[in-house]
């Protein structure tokens, strides 16, 4: 059946932004072929990367450090990683923390002696730390206690961990921020956006993260070997890969999406394309048939696993696991081979599932068709700098017409109503992090951040009013610098139709995990388990390929666990 | 120590805003202030200098003056005040780049901390697809957006003191033969900064104006957490 993929008619058009980028949808996002992670494991196997481990020097109580290296085709991105000794009651996720159980670096090349010296003084206090442009990321974890210590008194004994135990944390540690791109003094992104491998986003923090894992999990075995004392065994490879790395998210990282309004179009086009290509390919063969139901069935274990003690995403999960049962009996009784086939399901899941299976539906159908969607990921960086200027010579007509077009759910709220705008974002003095205030109860409105943009595009279309429609942008703008901010947004918006939320961000209904969730999984996060409304938990790499593994498994497909792992 | 071309940025931006300066305007701010550093000029001090002479002045009394009845901005700009502002006057240039045609020069007057614009002027560069003189006091500047070429040198470019300015397209080619790469003495962009340390402070208080103080009831509504982390 196979025509060549590039001479293929795009005859399903991609998603109107309008349905898209709502919240409820975007906070229902599923990992996918271009998620982050994915991508650089895609990498790093095709590309035959090496790994080495030239430095492991843990005393008995766990302190000391350790290098691990990755060596590309080009050069060498070492993880230089910090263990201490946290006593209890200094372990806390939160960003204000000051101490951590392991605290790393990402450096650019090997580093000597040197090197380790200057960042043994600085990455250990992390924030109050200073790094330079040779270090390309700052991060830390603290242990899951109770799983750390079920594993490590496990193989002490001479006995592999309990299975279960596992799959009810997911993992040893769990990282609390990863900085990059300039952050504490790091190299900027543009420093080394134009290395291949750095190009997609987030590459360089992802891998950090992947060579965390590894050593994450030599800690642990290290520790139980010492404690073992000759009794203790090797952990199992197989229950090692169960393991992935946690990751508290908090709401530093929800205005992001906001901040960066190309970058975050550029990622919604890539996977709505993806999806737009998959729908329009008019027939199946058997082998993509398979390996589509295949991958349904490992999603309905992957629902089945996922834990969670919040309300909202007991809720989530109760109507997920429903649907992905709909869709599986839907598919077993359907014809998957011709006529558009991807295309019917889609329109399919639209009327008879909710938008959590929906999403999970158009992030899978692509699972068949990495010659038609991978090559994707080279279009969602962001290389389009000029966006950034304001077209003065626009006439207003045209700026009212975007603001209708694109904006006509902010239009259509009322900003008098106390609830429209009952939160603020702003950033707190004691750790230069966003959060999220009650405007009304809180004296935060005068330090509120410019990050409600369905507001203030309703205020710029209210001050245009009795402009005339052939006065230009510039002329508007002296008088009314105060919408400069919207302006640029709005025309962004006309020319890159997935840069803006289209929900209400400072509502009192506002749910910032949704945010979050729709973030971390372009980063290819599984198995989200909220916190509380605004933080959120999540396992990255989990059943991915360790380092010394990643040629021996063919295994992109290792977000999806095997068979047969739920117990439902 | 050097600094990341992005932490120049983020706190230029929250420092312009800290000064009272609208967030779009705090924006290009950031964009500006990261050119001149990155292109080894003085721009953080310049920054830091220009928001004391400023601080929390009304945008009116520093931007170029809107002529009624006119598609804005006729003539030669001028403040209100008598002192431009050079980010907002550089702002207004770029948005109005297109009137940069051959023979139609944009002049202001009275700019204090000229440096400041020439980012303004780069950027229009780009969108014009052709490079822009600068000029005040004994100082020419040509710029393509990205490189930076100084007839005069150094003498005139940290003075904070007003001037009057010039912009203009340069002469463009001929149509049949772009124009040779210039090959006298340039500032490209690098990628990082070496700032002003002082100035850098300066610019830190102005940025912390925009943080909220800390409270015990907005560490908890603020971030949602108290649960203890040793699960």
């Amino acid at each position: 059946m196979s025509a060549p993929i590039s001479d293929r008619p795009l005859v399903i058009a991609k998603r109107d932004p309008a349905q898209v980028m709502r919240l409820a949808r975007l906070g229902s996002f599923h990992q996918c072929r271009l998620s982050f992670m994915r991508i650089l494991t895609r990498r790093m196997t095709r590309e035959g990367w090496t790994f080495s481990r030239p430095a492991f020097e843990i005393d008995v109580t766990g302190v000391g450090h350790a290098i691990y290296c990755a060596h590309t085709p080009e050069r060498t991105y070492s993880l230089v990683a910090f263990a201490h000794n946290l006593p209890a009651e200094k372990r806390s996720d939160r960003v204000i923390a000051e101490a951590w159980d392991s605290t790393f670096t990402l450096f650019d090349g090997v580093p000597d002696a040197d090197d380790i010296t200057r960042l043994r003084q600085n990455i250990p206090l992390q924030e109050a730390g200073r790094v330079t442009e040779k270090e390309l990321s700052v991060s830390r974890a603290n242990r899951s206690v109770r799983l750390w210590e079920h594993v490590v008194s496990r193989l002490a004994a001479g006995q592999q961990p309990d299975a279960a135990e596992i799959a009810n944390v997911g993992y040893l540690m769990r990282t609390t921020a990863v900085y990059g791109s300039g952050k504490l003094g790091a190299a900027d992104r543009e420093m080394i956006a134009d290395r291949p491998e750095c190009s997609a986003p987030f590459q360089v923090e992802m891998l950090s993260v992947f060579l965390t894992r590894a050593f994450v999990r030599d800690l642990a075995q290290h520790m139980a070997n010492m404690r073992g004392r000759g009794r203790a065994v090797d952990l199992d490879s197989a229950i090692a890969r169960t393991m992935g790395i946690g990751n508290s998210t908090g709401l530093g990282m929800a205005p992001f999406l906001l901040t960066h309004p190309i970058l975050f179009n550029n990622w919604i086009d890539a996977r709505e394309t993806a999806i737009a290509m998959v729908r329009s390919v008019p027939t199946a063969s058997a082998a993509d048939v398979d390996l589509f139901r295949s991958l349904l069935a490992r999603s309905i274990t992957s629902a089945d696993i996922w834990r969670s003690s919040h309300p909202l995403q007991i809720e989530k999960l109760a109507l997920l696991r429903r649907d992905l049962k709909s869709l599986s009996t839907h598919v077993a009784a359907v014809d998957l081979r011709g006529n558009f086939p991807w295309d019917r399901l889609y329109r399919w899941a639209e009327k008879a599932l909710g938008v959590d299976a929906q999403e999970c539906l158009a992030s899978l159908i692509q699972e068949p068709y990495g010659d038609l969607v991978d090559h994707l990921a080279d279009q969602m960086s962001d290389s389009d700098a000029a966006a950034f200027r304001i077209n003065g010579s626009m006439p207003l007509a045209e700026l009212r017409a975007i603001l209708a077009r694109d904006y006509d759910w902010a239009l259509a709220i009322d900003w008098t109503e106390k609830d429209a705008f009952a939160r603020a974002w702003y950033v707190s003095e004691e750790k230069l992090e966003p959060r999220l205030g009650e405007r009304f109860e809180e004296p935060i409105s005068p330090y509120e951040q410019p990050l409600a943009p369905g507001r203030d595009a309703a205020a710029l279309y209210g001050d245009l009013k009795g402009w005339a429609d052939d006065s230009l942008v510039a002329a508007f703008l002296l008088v009314h610098p105060e919408h400069r901010h919207s302006v640029r947004r709005a025309q962004i918006v006309d020319r890159a139709p997935y840069a803006e939320i289209r929900d209400n961000t400072i509502g009192s209904d506002l749910l910032p995990l949704d945010m979050l969730r729709c973030k971390l999984a372009f980063f290819g996060a599984t198995h989200f388990d909220p916190r509380s409304d605004r933080w959120v938990r999540i396992c990255l790499f989990g059943n991915a390929p360790y380092p010394e593994e990643l040629q021996m498994r063919d295994a992109d497909d290792w977000p999806y666990p095997p068979l047969g792992e739920g117990i439902s | 120590m050097s600094h990341s071309l992005n932490e120049i940025e983020a706190l230029s931006k929250c420092a312009a805003r800290g000064a009272g300066l609208s967030w779009g305007m705090a924006e290009e701010t950031g964009k500006a202030i990261r050119w001149l550093e990155s292109h080894g000029l003085p721009g953080v001090a310049m920054l830091a200098s220009l928001l004391a002479q400023n601080d929390r002045i009304a945008h009116g009394a520093v931007a170029p003056q809107f002529l009624e009845g006119t598609r804005g901005l006729d003539g030669i700009w001028a403040a209100s005040s008598g002192r431009l502002c050079p980010l907002i006057a550089g702002a207004a240039l770029n948005d109005c780049a297109d009137r940069l045609t051959a023979g139609h020069d944009i002049e202001m007057s009275n700019v204090s901390h000229p440096l400041l614009a020439v980012p303004f002027a780069a950027w229009a560069a780009i969108h014009l697809g052709a490079p822009v003189t600068v000029a005040w006091g004994r100082f020419r500047g040509e710029t393509d957006g990205y490189g930076l070429w100084v007839d005069d040198p150094i003498a005139q470019i940290e003075a904070a003191t007003p001037a009057a300015m010039s912009f203009a397209l340069a002469a463009p080619a001929a149509a049949a033969a772009p124009a040779a790469p210039r090959n006298d003495p340039v500032l490209a962009p690098g990628q990082r900064g070496h700032v002003c340390l002082a100035a850098w402070g300066h610019l830190n208080t102005f940025a912390h104006r925009t943080y909220a103080p800390a409270s015990e009831t907005s560490r908890l509504l603020g971030a949602g957490a108290g649960e203890s982390d040793n699960d």
